[in-house]
């Protein structure tokens, strides 16, 4: 499947070399985009999270171990397997910026993205949202709150998208030229380490355009073709060998 | 009237063509699909105008500044602060938790007092004000004051209050600051460490946490982002070394393995090379220091510590090498280090020329006290309150007839915590001012709610290791809950009614008077601005070389296993225990349900005869806890590490009988020539439950 081409094109590069796991992203995540608190969070089926960072080992034995963090948020795929599979378009590529959306109101809770997606990047409410009583008073007005019974996704805080581009129309500029770091996500914000770079990768003037181009730049399952947004950064082999399924003999960029 | 087939199926035919052109049956769907979208006890947004106001955060340890988005006059985001020294443009797993904080389920909302029954009874604060007059009256001459904030001008005022009314007894929580200041007052130093991480071009952290949880975190963080532009190399080195493969390591371009408790030795073991290969330094002890360095060989480092002698030459090496390095030494969890192992860290950054020079050691200024009879930082520093507790515990000190409490939760964060409350139990009034129904609240008489870092004005002054002095406000950006009193006016005031004289009226003069103390113009600082200034303390140190031979040595630990902590600053800390938001954190081998997973290498795993998910039981003389085995290589061999912040039995449903608490395991020891109390060396022993 030919990917979609967009002129602006949003994504992220991010440096695993410099994640320590901390885990800022993943609260700052949660509190921009509404998603409700859970009792038991060691419940990994049950808990929702747009953004997840997970812990990857060299396998080798003490002394020479070796670990290091990931954060996944969704992909957003060129070619995305989950827009193919949903019976009621709750879910595109269509628009400038090539963000997947996920529009919850038309979502009936069928679950095939999540099939679907290789990244387990998609989250099902099973449960009601419950915020202890008087925190929904933190919710932000940007982001609506999703019911049980549907499916959720990182959206690339897309709300920050349109009030950037809304900015820009204000002051009579293009809503499609925006400057480096005039639109980052919240996790990129965050993150203290600086680990994440967010922008358009199809704008030279961008950091993250070079940065998806670096010998040491690669994405999660390349193989499968999904062209995706998100571009990962790594001096280590044993990194970059962990992000697709490669045999013992095969080489990896960079 | 009869059907026949062709009528029946040219009835089906025109249902079925009715059916796609009515455009009922897909109104009702999409009714249907918003409707059962729509349920009413799900939340709505809320809008309103947003602004943003800087301040600093109370609630995490590592001060770390923010800007706060309001929407109308609710906090609903804490952002990073690019113009904050503390932030620089990146936020704390905690602190990025606190809007959502400010409603948590364990928030105490009105003056508790405890019941005849043991129940908690809300009672009024006239009854309250009327209650703590009467005791601490009564009490007068034997209070102690216990404080969990040790940046803020409120140990002034509380110190102040133990001095005056009191038996003198005013204590900080244990934090990293007091053995470092202990080690510098040992080695003839004034003022405060503070390390200058952001200029230092390689950086050698020596059990202290530096990209988690030592210091001003996040300003460590920000120098670390500076120097390691994406995919290139790092044009600075950070090095750790410790017993785990922690959020450090994982960060650092070397994890040198060594075992806890063992800092020291490893720092030494550096000095020895140094002076092998022509390091000096300009103290009058220097040969004492030197015939003391002789004997940490290599061979003789690498068998204590574990460590492999050919890692060690070659961090001596690149320190050598490098133009600014710089070496920090502290706790990997935090708190229980020994003053040796800061004084050895100093040490090896005097061999490096490194005192008081861009990106080395600087000792910087520490203002005056603004309140009458209030004890100064250095006099604070030196009280070593689980040394107090363990010696009412031995019956060498009298318990004293009343303790006063500030966001402080001992009976969860101190060494042997089951222990330390018992001896809380001596005392015969309790009160603590909390924000937090905390395992201290649980067990105080009279319970405060004070409002949190957001609702309230507070400061900041120089945390520890910042590399720069420091001052700033935290500024209150949310409305404060009705039956919720700022502690610092509160305790002016009863400091009045118990005839201290404190030379200030309120807490805003308390301030303002500390802000001039520190050179910072109050204007300024009420608009949100920081006050940083490169002055340092002139330094003429000596190795206090005698005091460090006996300081650091290691002592055999119990049983054929170590215990080591790990500190993650996201699962938050004793005062605020698991944010709602951040339970989500922990991974999934470290917590199941309610069971607690401990990580040990395959190589633990064998000799225990143990795999993955068996349960265990670690125990010594001073605690027991169960767990489940996870197994994770990042660990050097004969050491478990637990997760801390679990355990809780106070606090909500989000941190409530989670796991279990990993201090009951740290028995206190006290450091030999310093006298301080130390529990960074864990013994167990472990079976198979």
């Amino acid at each position: 499947m030919q990917a979609k081409e967009f002129k602006v094109k949003w994504g992220m590069a991010i440096d695993i070399d410099k994640c320590t796991g901390c885990g800022a992203c993943m609260v700052a995540c949660q509190a921009e985009n509404n998603l409700s608190p859970i009792e038991d969070a060691s419940n990994k089926i049950k808990v929702m999270n747009w953004l997840v960072v997970y812990e990857l080992s060299n396998k080798k034995p003490f002394p020479e171990h070796d670990v290091a963090y990931l954060p996944r948020p969704c992909q957003q795929c060129g070619t995305p397997p989950c827009v193919s599979v949903c019976p009621v378009i709750a879910t595109d590529k269509n628009e400038e910026g090539g963000i997947v959306s996920q529009i919850y109101p038309r979502c009936i809770g069928c679950r095939y993205c999540m099939a679907a997606c290789p990244y387990h990047a998609r989250y099902f409410n099973w449960l009601d949202p419950v915020w202890p009583e008087g925190m929904e008073k933190a919710l932000t007005p940007d982001v609506s709150v999703r019911p049980r019974g549907v499916v959720e996704k990182c959206s690339f805080c897309h709300h920050r998208f349109m009030m950037a581009k809304d900015k820009a129309i204000v002051e009579g500029r293009d809503p499609e030229a925006l400057a480096d770091g005039e639109y980052v996500t919240s996790c990129t914000e965050a993150c203290p380490n600086g680990a994440i770079v967010f922008g358009d990768l199809n704008n030279p003037d961008h950091q993250v355009y070079e940065l998806a181009r670096s010998k040491y730049a690669s994405r999660l399952l390349e193989r499968l073709h999904a062209d995706t947004q998100v571009y990962y950064i790594s001096r280590r082999e044993w990194v970059r060998r962990q992000l697709d399924n490669y045999l013992d003999n095969e080489k990896v960029k960079g | 009237m009869a059907v026949d087939r062709r009528g029946f199926l040219k009835f089906v035919a025109g249902v079925s063509a009715g059916v796609m052109v009515t455009p009922i049956p897909w109104k009702l769907l999409d009714d249907a699909s918003i409707w059962t979208q729509n349920w009413p006890w799900i939340p709505s947004n809320v809008d309103g105008a947003t602004s943003y106001v800087s301040t600093v955060s109370k609630l995490c340890p590592s001060c770390v500044g923010m800007k706060v988005r309001l929407v109308g006059d609710r906090p609903v985001r804490i952002l990073p602060d690019e113009n904050h020294p503390l932030s620089k443009g990146g936020i704390s797993p905690l602190a990025v938790a606190e809007a959502q904080m400010l409603y948590s389920p364990a928030r105490v909302k009105r003056p508790l007092k405890r019941a005849a029954d043991g129940a908690y009874v809300a009672i009024s604060w006239e009854e309250a004000d009327a209650l703590l007059a009467e005791k601490l009256g009564a009490a007068k001459g034997s209070i102690a004051c216990v404080s969990g904030d040790e940046t803020g001008s409120i140990n002034e005022v509380l110190s102040s209050l133990a001095v005056q009314a009191g038996s003198g007894n005013f204590y900080l929580m244990p934090t990293e600051a007091q053995p470092a200041a202990k080690a510098l007052a040992a080695m003839g130093g004034k003022g405060q460490l503070g390390y200058d991480i952001e200029n230092s071009d390689y950086v050698l952290a020596i059990g202290a946490n530096v990209l988690e949880t030592w210091g001003p975190v996040i300003s460590t963080r920000a120098a670390y982002k500076a120097a390691r532009p994406h995919g290139e190399d790092p044009a600075v080195q950070f090095v750790f070394a410790g017993p785990v493969q922690n959020s450090t390591a994982a960060g650092a371009d070397q994890w040198v393995p060594i075992k806890a408790g063992t800092e020291g030795v490893f720092a030494l073991g550096i000095a020895h090379l140094l002076i092998k290969a022509g390091a000096t330094a300009d103290a009058a002890d220097f040969s004492a220091f030197k015939s003391l360095a002789e004997a940490y060989t290599p061979a003789k480092v690498a068998e204590i510590t574990g460590t492999n002698a050919d890692q060690l030459k070659a961090v001596a090496a690149a320190l050598l090498k490098a133009r600014t390095p710089l070496v920090v030494c502290g706790s990997d969890f935090g708190q229980g280090t020994g003053a040796g192992t800061v004084m050895a860290g100093i040490a090896v950054n005097m061999l490096l020329g490194g005192l008081n020079r861009k990106g080395g050691l600087k000792l910087l200024p520490v203002a005056e006290p603004v309140v009458s009879s209030a004890m100064s930082r250095a006099e604070m520093m030196d009280k070593d309150f689980v040394s107090y507790m363990s010696r009412i515990n031995a019956g060498k000190e009298k318990a004293p007839k009343a303790m006063v409490f500030y966001e402080a939760n001992p009976a969860y964060a101190l060494p042997q915590a089951t222990k330390m409350s018992e001896v809380l139990g001596q005392v015969s009034f309790k009160v603590t001012f909390t924000t937090f129904l905390d395992e201290t609240a649980m067990l105080c008489d009279l319970v405060l709610p004070v409002p949190m870092g957001l609702e309230r004005l507070d400061d900041v002054a120089t945390p520890y290791g910042y590399g720069q002095a420091l001052y700033c406000l935290a500024r209150p950006v949310a409305p404060m809950p009705a039956s919720v009193k700022p502690a610092g006016d509160y305790i002016v005031a009863l400091a009045g009614k118990l005839g201290c004289s404190l030379g200030v009226s309120s807490w805003e003069e308390v301030l303002q008077a500390k802000a001039k103390a520190m050179d910072a113009d109050w204007d300024s600082l009420m608009d949100g601005n920081v006050f940083t200034s490169d002055a340092t303390v002139s330094a003429n140190l000596s190795f206090a070389a005698d005091l460090l031979a006996k300081s650091v040595n290691v002592k055999a630990q119990e049983g054929n296993f170590a215990v080591a902590p790990v500190f993650k600053l996201g699962i938050g800390t004793a005062k605020t225990a698991i944010p709602p938001y951040n339970n989500k954190l922990i991974r999934r081998w470290e917590l199941q349900g309610n069971e607690l997973y401990v990580a040990m290498n395959g190589a633990t795993a064998r000799k225990l005869g143990v795999m993955m998910h068996d349960k265990i039981v670690i125990s010594n003389k001073s605690g027991s806890i169960n767990a489940r085995v996870n197994i994770f290589e990042g660990i050097m061999n004969d050491t478990i590490t637990v997760l801390m912040g679990l355990g809780h039995t106070a606090f909500d449903q989000f941190s409530k009988g989670k796991g279990e608490n990993v201090m009951q395991l740290l028995t206190v020891g006290f450091e030999a020539g310093t006298g301080l109390s130390v529990w960074n060396m864990a013994g167990v022993t472990i079976s198979k439950a």
